[in-house]
């Protein structure tokens, strides 16, 4: 599981957080000893076990997800195995699909995999939000600078150069060597807490005297904000058509992009 | 020299042509005209001589090293589409390069070249085709009218200031920002219990709430709010010795005469204080809760208090409990003082004062 040096600041930073002993090894051996068991298995599995008990585990996965996703941090796959299914680690696909049911039928929320390889989960609504209703997070002021943020990087082609991200929050009255009214050590939330969360990856560039960062979207933020929409709220913004932005445009509509898709299924 | 390399630490191109016009001088024209310089490196061996010159070398590389060092301090100056400082640069380099004759230079030449290049890939990044340019000034400005900035109307401080210090946001500011942001999110809310934990003690205050209203007299209840913390905070025992005192007076006052019935008015009223005499109804009032006193009506249906004997104490507890309720008023008082003449007070008030 060597790839997991390619997100070096996200991956080890959430690691060494989570355990602070030996980090990446525990969890390496978690995932490695758990293979996702074949069908077959998963069949033999459910045949040893009752319907109450797959109903007790799909609920309490579901709150367990509920309640990461209080703090937005991803659910790690081994520590869903770990924590959570223990012993019926056999009949994992089985319970993850109905709580993947549960959490879309009786909370409107899609169980979305945001990597792949690391096997990291996260919540995001699959309502749309009608308008004028009153707003879900109340209006968190991190979320207004995680916008600008991610604004600024998707317009600028999809990676900047952090010095660009600290001057433009300066124009803000937001210094990231001064502590904020809202938002405190406001590196530490947007290199740290946001990347933490997935929403921004916060990556060095080589050969830089002093050390410069870039900053990207992170997975979450693919899965989750919408390109074309912040594009709709630019034009507002500055009174112009967002087609004028030709290449966001084509960016934020292209297949992989839409992520309108209301209603549609969400099993994983 | 020292001259030339103080004038190089300036960086920049226009000292270039002089110092390679000197550098190229000292190549070309071996004897005549340098008497200047450092002297001893004349006639045809000087060509060699300049490959291992150790001075040369130096200055040869503290150029390159002022390159780098202003290429990356100006990144942002040089990354501006506006202006050609990169060009610059690399044409300067070479130029210095035509001087390399030894690794370590080279090795600076090369340093120079990944910053550059890092420059170049950065400049190209930026090119986007007409249309997609993004500005983030516009934008910073854009965002802070959502915020609502409140702009300061002297347009001469914004020009001082250079617009870094203009204006002043309000407290949401960045919760207007979130606000027009929401719908580019799908984020899921966030689950919390609606009621918090269950809270299993019941309220103290009220308790003793329910005590105090049992009291008969209004006026007591009138004075109640006032007394009840003084009782909470160990007034009580004042309260209690007050009460006993005046218990004692009025035992006293009966003893002196039995017979006599005491007028209920002329025991309580004190004609120079209306707090005292309503001090006096509320303590007598215990009295006569507790069973320690009785209120009864004279022959002229004045109200007249007295003693209960030690004997009748617990028989007059459960049997005729009456409640009567008891007001007073300034005016009342005065109109009191005056009808029944009293002139002094029957209770004296205790020497230090409860407050």
């Amino acid at each position: 599981m060597s790839n997991r040096k390619r997100l070096s600041n996200t991956q080890s930073s959430s690691q060494a957080r989570k355990h602070p002993g030996s980090p990446s090894t525990q969890e390496e051996d978690e995932d490695v000893t758990f293979t996702q068991p074949s069908t077959s298995q998963v069949q033999r599995g459910l045949q040893k076990v009752t319907e109450a008990q797959v109903e007790q585990k799909t609920a309490e996965v579901v709150q367990y997800f509920l309640v990461k996703e209080q703090r937005k941090v991803p659910v790690r796959r081994a520590d869903l195995v770990k924590h959570v299914l223990k012993e019926h680690r056999n009949i994992y696909p089985e319970i993850l699909k109905r709580a993947a049911r549960t959490l879309d039928q009786v909370f409107g929320l899609k169980l979305v995999e945001i990597d792949p390889k690391n096997h990291l989960y996260v919540l995001i609504n699959n309502l749309e939000t009608s308008e004028g209703a009153s707003p879900i997070n109340s209006t968190d002021p991190k979320r207004g600078l995680l916008f600008v943020i991610l604004s600024v990087i998707f317009m600028k082609g999809g990676v900047v150069r952090e010095n660009v991200i600290w001057n433009l929050l300066k124009k803000l009255r937001v210094d990231p060597g001064e502590k904020h009214e809202d938002f405190g050590d406001v590196k530490k939330v947007v290199t740290d807490e946001f990347v933490r969360q997935r929403y921004l990856e916060f990556v060095r560039i080589p050969h830089t005297e002093p050390v410069e960062h870039e900053l990207r979207w992170g997975q979450r933020a693919e899965k989750e904000v919408s390109k074309s929409k912040i594009l709709d709220v630019m034009g507002q913004l500055h009174d112009r058509d967002p087609q004028s932005w030709s290449q966001q445009y084509r960016e934020a509509h292209s297949s992989q992009n839409s992520t309108q898709q209301p209603g549609s299924s969400s099993q994983r | 020299l020292s001259e030339n390399r103080l004038c190089s630490r300036g960086g920049g191109d226009e000292e270039a042509p002089r110092q390679n016009g000197s550098a190229a001088r000292r190549r070309g024209d071996p004897p005549l005209s340098d008497g200047d310089d450092a002297g001893s490196d004349f006639g045809p061996a000087d060509l060699q001589d300049t490959d291992n010159d150790p001075s040369l070398r130096r200055e040869i590389r503290s150029k390159y090293r002022d390159l780098i060092s202003s290429v990356q301090q100006n990144r942002e100056d040089m990354l501006s589409p506006t202006n050609n400082r990169l060009t610059e640069v690399l044409e300067e380099a070479n130029r210095l390069f035509k001087d390399v004759k030894q690794a370590r230079e080279a090795a600076l030449d090369a340093q120079l070249l990944v910053v550059a290049t890092d420059l170049g890939k950065e400049k190209a990044t930026q090119l986007f085709s007409d249309g997609a340019a993004f500005d983030p000034t516009a934008f910073a400005e854009h965002l802070l009218s959502i915020m609502g900035i409140n702009r300061l109307e002297d347009a001469e401080d914004e020009q001082q200031n250079g617009g870094a210090v203009d204006g002043y946001l309000p407290q949401d500011a960045w919760h207007r920002v979130a606000r027009r942001a929401e719908c580019c999110f799908k984020a899921a809310p966030s689950f919390h219990y609606m009621f918090g934990s269950f809270h299993a003690e019941p309220p103290p205050p009220k308790q003793r709430i329910e005590r105090q209203r049992k009291a008969p007299s209004k006026e007591a209840k009138r004075i109640m709010p006032t007394q009840l913390k003084k009782m909470d905070e160990s007034h009580q025992e004042a309260t209690e010795k007050e009460v006993e005192r005046i218990l004692g007076y009025l035992k006293s006052y009966y003893q002196d005469d039995p017979t006599s019935p005491i007028s209920y008015y002329e025991f309580v009223i004190d004609p120079n204080s209306f707090s005292r005499t309503v001090e006096n109804i509320f303590h007598t009032s215990f009295l006569i809760r507790d069973g320690l006193a009785r209120l009864y009506l004279d022959n002229a249906k004045l109200p007249c208090i007295a003693p209960v004997e030690e004997g009748e104490v617990e028989a007059g507890i459960s049997s005729n409990r009456k409640q009567c309720i008891l007001t007073i008023s300034q005016k009342t008082w005065k109109e009191l003082v005056d009808a029944l003449d009293i002139k002094d007070t029957m209770i004296q008030p205790p020497n230090t004062q409860n407050e």
